[in-house]
């Protein structure tokens, strides 16, 4: 048995880890490319949402690679991700692949340890230490998801002051493959140095005084850098600091009930919607608000393009909070055709004018600005990483 | 033409003033707008009955037109879907139109059913209707039977209403009643759009006089709010019955197809109400009702996020059993004349295949005959 996961962005060595520590071989597909998602565009249904057409092509290109049985993540939520993998399982079917299964790995509430099946659905023996094969598995899925999550941080914070354009890119490329090849348990402590040590080998300009936006949206397309057209490393190549809550282990421990900032996030969007409607709507206006007070310049707001909570997300801050907090704010919908230029043109419109907004705002900032907000602002806390960053920055 | 001009002034004052007296003489009734748009299809027997009984005066949109679609989707963006577009259009129409409404209604539904939701656009109504301007207050009750059972939500509504908890669970009760009432009444065969004119003139359900069967039938899917608005489909069901063809929907299927449960995949059940019924009833024709219609039509609004892969579903299983299968999608700018080529070639279509089976029949029977 041989099984594959479609890709994610960075997330690959965490999902890898996790199947592999149950003793099951593990082939990647292809980084999402064009070839991918022609074959997406061609067999999946017209209008869905585009995440489905990438993936559906990454199953073909792990398909081809030798895969048997490929997972895909499931969410019994109001929106459609939850009907992705009985459709593309009937896609794959039909298109001759009649022997492949896909495996929904449910993820609605982890603490209902459904996903415990599907780990052991995987493995194809079945004897007792499957369990502390399991444990194993998921300890070693968590701390990579962290880490993951930390390189992604400290790319969005340092990129905008690299001397020489494409060095933080070649640093993550080359942490993503170490944090591959680290398996023991005494190494993986370790390796939040190794990111850190790897970060401050980086020729930075400290005198640059960069903008400060946040990326927020629907998390497969901000992940995956071909989706989103590589959105990331553009705006930090146009000297944006980018910040940037989601990840995989942000939405792991929300599933394990642990995630706070999600909860406090949640409390600030009370107001503009009571409830959870799917996708990531709820916490986008709770990030919205939450950047918006401490002190961001800017605001990006990626979806899928039709993705049905985004757009009610969309329509609640462009009539609502836009006018109240005040922070600019561009929505960008992918699909699957893709205009690079004008896709850049747009993210540099964006870029000079929050620059010149900002010039602008810091000569009535003292006048205005207190009288407008009523809440109080603050400023932004990250965990150990993202300080240890900031004070490299900041000081050398 | 200054004449006239003035007449016409003249008259929409008098229209006015009396609109005037009639609101002074009722003010002791609470005022409730309901855009005739979504959910109206589907519950508006329910909401009619529970807000009479709870006293209200209900002030209906008018059936859908080109400035309500025009306003409904300058309000709206782009990529919504056009539904929500019209509702849109419909809430501006209450909002500006003359009798000054207390409350617009705009109820959310999140889940019938503990394993189940209504698609997203659907939870986050009220707060998104909240953004629009100038909106009067919102009238609003939470149908979640995940959380807490429908008579609380009924509770709290007819406290907004200033009515106690027994009022409320009676006018529950009633309403309830005459819903069941009107799903019956439906499941004989009558056409959405009679009977909801019924229930609007307050009239008891009477039968349409039955008319002679015709030689086509087909089932059209899709959800209440493509289907029954006239405008927005450009009469969609006339056009079929002017081809000669018999139109089945599924309100007018029996109750009992949608009992259990559709399951697609061993691990996996459906969660959308309305999808899981247009499933239950195509599973239906699928094995046993095979024989029973001739076609499908599935109609579906343009960027509607469910239907897109229900569709896909549908379709690879029509292909399998041959069973002729349409899917048209809507905008707001729809032309007539692309849609009604569509209809004749598929029903010009289906009457040659028809025509051909009766044929292949005939010779059989002579066949038989012959070496009798």
């Amino acid at each position: 048995m041989i099984v594959s996961f479609p890709n994610m962005g960075y997330s690959w060595p965490a999902f890898k880890t996790l199947i592999e520590c149950m003793g099951v071989k593990v082939v990647l597909p292809d980084p999402t490319n064009r070839e991918a998602v022609k074959i997406g565009v061609k067999y999946s249904p017209e209008f869905v949402c585009f995440p489905f057409k990438p993936t559906l092509g990454d199953f073909v290109s792990a398909i081809k690679k030798g895969a048997d049985t490929l997972v895909m993540a499931v969410d019994c939520g109001p929106c459609r991700f939850g009907f992705y993998h009985a459709v593309q399982e009937r896609i794959l079917h039909d298109m001759g692949y009649k022997d492949v299964r896909v495996i929904p790995l449910d993820q609605a509430d982890l603490l209902e340890f459904k996903w415990v099946k599907t780990l052991f659905e995987v493995t194809p023996t079945k004897n007792l230490f499957l369990y502390t094969k399991a444990v194993k598995a998921v300890q070693y899925f968590i701390k990579k998801t962290k880490y993951i999550e930390d390189i992604s941080t400290a790319e969005g914070l340092i990129r905008c002051y690299e001397r020489n354009k494409g060095d933080t890119t070649r640093v993550v490329k080359k942490l993503l493959i170490k944090l591959d090849e680290t398996n023991k348990i005494n190494e993986l402590r370790k390796f939040k140095s190794v990111i850190t040590n790897e970060f401050k080998k980086i020729d930075i300009d400290r005198s640059r005084n960069p903008l400060k936006v946040a990326l927020s949206g629907e998390i497969h397309i901000t992940l995956e850098p071909y989706d989103n057209l590589d959105i990331r490393r553009k705006l930090g190549e146009m000297g944006v600091q980018l910040y940037q809550n989601l990840s995989v282990y942000d939405w792991v421990i929300h599933k394990f009930h642990l995630n706070f900032h999600r909860k406090w996030l949640e409390y600030l969007a009370r107001p503009y919607m009571p409830m959870d409607i799917g996708g990531e709507a709820i916490w986008v206006i709770g990030e919205y608000i939450d950047r918006a007070r401490s002190g961001f310049d800017g605001f990006i707001h990626a979806y899928p393009f039709t993705c049905m909570p985004e757009i009610s997300a969309r329509t609640i801050l462009t009539n609502v909070l836009y006018k109240k907090y005040d922070l600019p704010i561009i929505f960008f919908s992918f699909d699957e055709h893709a205009a690079e230029s004008g896709f850049r043109t747009r993210l540099e419109a964006f870029v000079d004018l929050i620059q010149g907004r900002r010039e602008k705002k810091k000569h009535e900032k003292e006048t205005k600005l207190e009288k407008k907000l009523k809440e109080p602002s603050y400023e932004i806390h990250g965990g150990s990483l993202y300080n240890s960053v900031v004070q490299f920055i900041q000081a050398g | 033409m200054q004449s006239k001009k003035t007449t016409n002034q003249r008259e929409l004052k008098h229209l006015k003033d009396a609109l005037k007296s009639y609101r002074y003489d009722k003010k002791s009734k609470i005022k409730v707008g309901i855009p005739r748009a979504l959910h109206f299809y589907r519950f508006f027997p329910f909401w009619k009955k529970l807000l009479e009984e709870l006293g209200c005066e209900l002030i209906l949109s008018p059936h859908t037109n080109k400035q309500i679609v025009e306003e409904g989707a300058f309000q709206g963006f782009g990529e919504l879907c056009l539904p929500v577009k019209v509702y849109y259009g419909h809430m501006l129409y209450l909002i500006r139109e003359p009798p000054e409404l207390d409350y617009v209604f705009v109820p959310r539904y999140v889940s019938e059913r503990v394993e189940g939701y209504f698609c997203p656009k659907f939870l986050s109504l009220p707060d998104v209707i909240r953004t629009l301007p100038n909106i009067p207050k919102i009238l609003t009750f939470t149908i979640n039977v995940k959380e807490n059972p429908i008579s609380n939500s009924i509770i709290s509504l007819a406290k907004i209403l200033g009515k106690g908890q027994r009022e409320a669970l009676q006018a529950y009760e009633k309403a309830k009643k005459y819903h069941k009432q009107y799903q019956d009444f439906l499941r004989k065969g009558t056409p959405v759009g009679y009977a909801l004119k019924l229930v609007e003139k307050d009239k008891p359900f009477k039968m349409l006089k039955k008319k002679t069967p015709k030689n086509i039938k087909f089932l059209l899917l899709g959800h209440g709010y493509n289907i029954f608005d006239t405008f927005v489909n450009l009469d969609f069901q006339k056009k079929l019955t002017r081809h000669g063809v018999d139109v089945l929907t599924i309100e007018n299927l029996p109750e009992i197809l949608f009992k259990e449960p559709v399951i697609i995949n061993k691990q996996f059940r459906p969660y959308w109400l309305h999808e899981d019924e247009i499933l239950a009833a195509i599973r239906y024709f699928l094995v046993q009702g095979r024989k029973e219609i001739d076609g499908v039509i599935f109609l579906i609004s343009f960027a509607c996020g469910p239907d897109s892969l229900i569709a896909e579903l549908i379709m690879r299983d029509m292909k399998v059993i041959r069973l002729p299968f349409l899917q048209i999608i809507m905008d707001e700018h729809t032309g007539e004349a692309g849609l009604l080529t569509r209809i004749e070639s598929f029903v010009e279509m289906i009457k040659r295949k028809k025509r051909k089976l009766d044929a292949m029949k005939e010779k059989q029977d002579l066949k038989i005959f012959e070496e009798a």
